[in-house]
C-alpha cells in the first residue's frame, strides 16, 4: 500500500463532507460526514428513517447529493449510477439487490462480468470456466458450495450473503456495503457472515455495515457513525462508547 | 430401497432444475391420451396437420417468451402478424416481395420498439401499453391496408421458399405434409435458445426478469435489454406475417386477432413465468405444440358437450391445469 497510513487502518477510501439532501421539502440529511478507511468496518447506525439508506444511495450513485462532497481515495468524484460506483469499486452486499434467486450461483456471480468465448464476431458465455473460476474464486475466501450450476434461490440467507460477499472480493472491490446483513440470519448463519466479513477486512476492504441494531455489529465494528434524524450524531472508535450508550445514542434517549 | 430413494431424488432433482421437465410430461400425457381414444391418432397424417398448425403460433410465441423472461407483455404481436403480412404481400404484388419481406421484418420492429420505449419512458406497465398499442397497430394496419382484403395477383417462386410443401420429403413419407416454415421455426428457436442461455445478452434477459434492481447493481443496462427484446418480439411477428402470407397468399385486416393470447398461453403452458426471470424456448415450442395437439385431438374426438368450435375452452382450462401442474413440480423438490 503506498498511501499515507491513517490510525490503526489503511488509506482512506472514502470521505463524505457535508452531505446534504432534501427530496422536495423533506430533508433527508442535513451536513453528514462520513468516512471509511482500508481495512475497517465501520457501523453505520440509526433507526428506522435516520436517513441511513439515503446516505448510501448517494454513495450507490442512486441518488444525487443536494450539497457536499464525496471524495473516493482522495479524490472529489461524482457517481451518477450504481454501474459508476461498481467501477470505482464499491460493491453493495444487498439483501434484496445483490442476486437474482432464479439464477445458478455462477451466472449471479459473473452477472455484468461473464466471461466469454469468440469465434469471428460471434461471442458466447464460457460456462465451463466461469463454473471453475466460481467454485475457486469462493474456495480460496472459505465459502464451499455444492455446485456453481445451483440456483441462488435454494441456498439459506447466509449462503447467499457469503456468495455476494465473496463476488465482491474476487472482482477486486476497494469497498463492501452490506445492508443489515444479518438481521434474518440463524445464530450459526450470522457466525459465518461475520466470519467473511472479517475474512474480507483482513484482505485490506473497506466494509461499511448498516444496521439499526447495534447487537448485530458489534462483535466485528471497528467503528461507528451514528445518525438521526437526518443528522450526524457522532462517529467513535471501538472501545470509547459501551453498547448500551451506542444504543442510547441511536433512540435519541442520551445526548452526547 | 437406498437405490430407490436416490432414483426419486434425481427425478426431483430434474423437476426442480429443468425448465422443460415439466411442460413436456404434460405434452406426452396429452398425446397419450388422444392416441388411446383416437384411431388414426398417432400417424404421421395428424403429426404433420398438429406441427403445420402450431408453426405460425410458435415463431411468435418465441418472441413472446424471451419478452415475457425479461419481465413484459406484448399484446400488440397479433395486428403485428397482420401489418407484416400486408407490407410483404403489397410489396410482392408490386413485384418485390424481397424488399417486402425485410420491410416486414423491420416495420414491426420498429413497432415493438415504440411499445418499449414507452414502456420504459412512462414507467407504465406493458400490459397496459401494449394493451393500447394493440388497438393503435390495428388502425394502422386498416390505413396501410384501406380496409381491404389484399390478395396474390401471381403464385411467386418466394411463397415456397418461406412457406410451401416441402414435397422433396414429404414423397418419402405416407401420409405427411410438412411445409418450408417448419425449417424456419426450428431455425429460429436454434438461434433463439443459443442467445438466450448462451449469451451475454441472454444472461442479462433473464436477470433483468428476476430481479431488476439486482441486475442494475451489477451494471446490467436494463432499459436496453427490455427495447432490444420488445424490438425481437414485433419482428418476429412481423416475419410470422411473411409465413402467412406465403402459405394462404391472403390477408384481411382481422388477420392474426387473437394470436397474442395463444402466444401467452402456450409461452405459459410451456413454463415461463408470467412474473419474469424463468422460461425457455424449448418450452415455448412444447406449449405451442400441446395446443396444437389439443386443438386437434379435441376436433377428432367430436365429444358432444365440446363441438370443434368451441375448442378456446379446452385451451382455456389446459392454461390453469398446466400452471398448477407445472408448479407443483418444480416446487416439489
Amino acid at each position: 500500500m503506498s498511501s499515507k497510513q491513517e490510525t490503526q487502518f489503511g488509506r482512506e477510501i472514502v470521505r463524505m463532507e457535508n452531505i446534504s439532501k432534501k427530496f422536495g421539502t423533506i430533508t433527508a440529511l442535513e451536513d453528514v460526514d462520513f468516512k471509511v478507511h482500508a481495512g475497517e468496518v465501520r457501523a453505520l447506525l440509526g433507526d428506522n428513517g435516520a436517513g441511513k439508506s439515503t446516505l448510501i444511495k448517494i454513495l450507490m450513485g442512486v441518488y444525487q447529493p443536494s450539497r457536499g462532497t464525496i471524495f473516493f481515495e482522495g479524490k472529489p468524484v461524482q457517481i451518477n449510477s450504481p454501474s459508476e460506483a461498481r467501477a470505482l469499486g464499491i460493491e453493495a452486499v444487498y439483501q434484496d439487490l445483490a442476486l437474482i434467486n432464479l439464477m445458478s450461483i455462477s451466472r449471479n456471480f459473473f452477472l455484468g462480468r461473464e466471461m466469454t468465448k469468440k469465434i469471428g464476431t460471434v461471442r458466447w458465455l464460457d460456462m465451463h470456466g466461469m463454473n471453475e473460476q466460481c467454485r475457486h474464486s469462493l474456495h480460496d475466501i472459505g465459502i464451499e458450495i455444492r455446485s456453481p450450476d445451483e440456483r441462488v434461490g435454494s441456498l439459506s440467507g447466509g449462503e447467499r450473503q457469503s456468495i455476494a460477499i465473496g463476488r465482491g472480493v474476487h472482482f477486486g472491490a476497494k469497498m463492501l456495503i452490506l445492508d443489515e446483513p444479518t438481521s434474518a440470519l440463524s445464530v450459526a448463519e450470522t457466525r459465518k457472515v461475520l466470519h467473511y466479513i472479517v475474512n474480507a477486512r483482513e484482505r485490506g476492504l473497506a466494509v461499511i455495515f448498516i444496521t439499526h441494531n447495534v447487537n448485530h455489529v458489534y462483535q466485528v465494528a471497528d467503528s461507528y457513525t451514528i445518525i438521526r434524524h437526518g443528522k450526524l450524531v457522532g462517529s467513535y472508535s471501538k472501545g470509547e462508547l459501551s453498547q448500551d450508550d451506542i444504543a442510547d445514542l441511536i433512540t435519541g434517549d442520551r445526548i452526547c | 430401497m437406498d437405490k430407490k430413494m436416490t432414483w426419486q431424488t434425481k427425478v426431483k432433482h430434474l423437476y426442480a432444475q429443468s425448465a422443460i421437465a415439466g411442460p413436456l410430461t404434460i405434452l406426452i400425457l396429452v398425446l397419450l391420451v388422444f392416441s388411446a381414444f383416437i384411431p388414426n391418432f398417432f400417424t404421421l397424417r395428424s403429426f404433420s396437420g398438429i406441427i403445420n398448425a402450431a408453426t405460425l403460433t410458435g415463431v411468435v410465441t418465441i418472441g413472446i417468451t424471451m419478452l415475457m423472461i425479461t419481465g413484459e407483455f406484448d399484446l400488440s404481436v397479433g395486428a403485428l402478424v397482420a401489418m407484416g403480412a400486408y407490407i410483404y404481400g403489397m410489396n410482392a404484388n408490386a413485384g418485390r416481395p424481397e424488399l417486402g419481406a425485410l420491410l416486414a421484418v423491420l416495420i414491426p420492429g420498429l413497432m415493438g420498439a415504440f411499445n418499449g420505449f414507452i414502456r420504459i419512458l412512462t414507467n407504465i406497465p406493458s400490459f397496459i401499453v401494449t394493451l393500447g398499442s394493440r388497438s393503435i397497430f390495428r388502425g394502422l394496419v386498416w390505413v396501410v391496408s384501406g380496409g381491404a382484403l389484399l390478395q396474390t395477383v401471381e403464385k411467386l417462386p418466394i411463397y415456397n421458399f418461406f412457406n410451401g410443401r416441402m414435397d422433396i420429403i414429404n414423397q418419402f413419407l405416407e401420409g405427411a405434409n410438412f411445409r418450408t416454415s417448419l425449417i424456419w421455426l426450428v431455425g429460429i428457436i436454434l438461434v433463439c435458445q443459443f442467445v438466450l442461455t448462451r449469451t451475454q445478452f441472454g444472461n442479462h434477459t433473464f436477470a433483468v426478469g428476476g430481479n431488476p434492481g439486482a441486475a442494475l447493481a451489477q451494471g446490467v443496462n436494463v432499459k436496453r435489454v427490455k427495447v432490444i427484446n420488445f424490438i425481437l418480439s414485433g419482428a418476429l411477428a412481423g416475419f410470422t406475417g411473411v409465413l402467412l402470407f406465403s402459405q394462404y397468399t391472403t390477408v384481411r385486416v382481422a388477420s392474426g386477432d387473437g394470436m397474442e393470447l395463444s402466444a401467452i398461453a402456450s409461452a405459459v403452458v410451456g413454463g415461463t413465468l408470467l412474473t419474469g426471470g424463468y422460461g425457455s424456448i424449448w418450452g415455448a415450442l412444447i406449449g405451442v405444440l400441446t395446443i396444437s395437439v389439443l386443438r386437434t385431438g379435441v376436433v377428432l374426438l367430436n365429444i358432444p358437450f365440446i363441438p370443434a368450435d368451441n375448442f378456446e375452452a379446452v385451451v382455456g382450462v389446459t392454461i390453469i391445469l398446466a400452471v398448477i401442474l407445472n408448479n407443483w413440480l418444480r416446487g416439489r423438490a
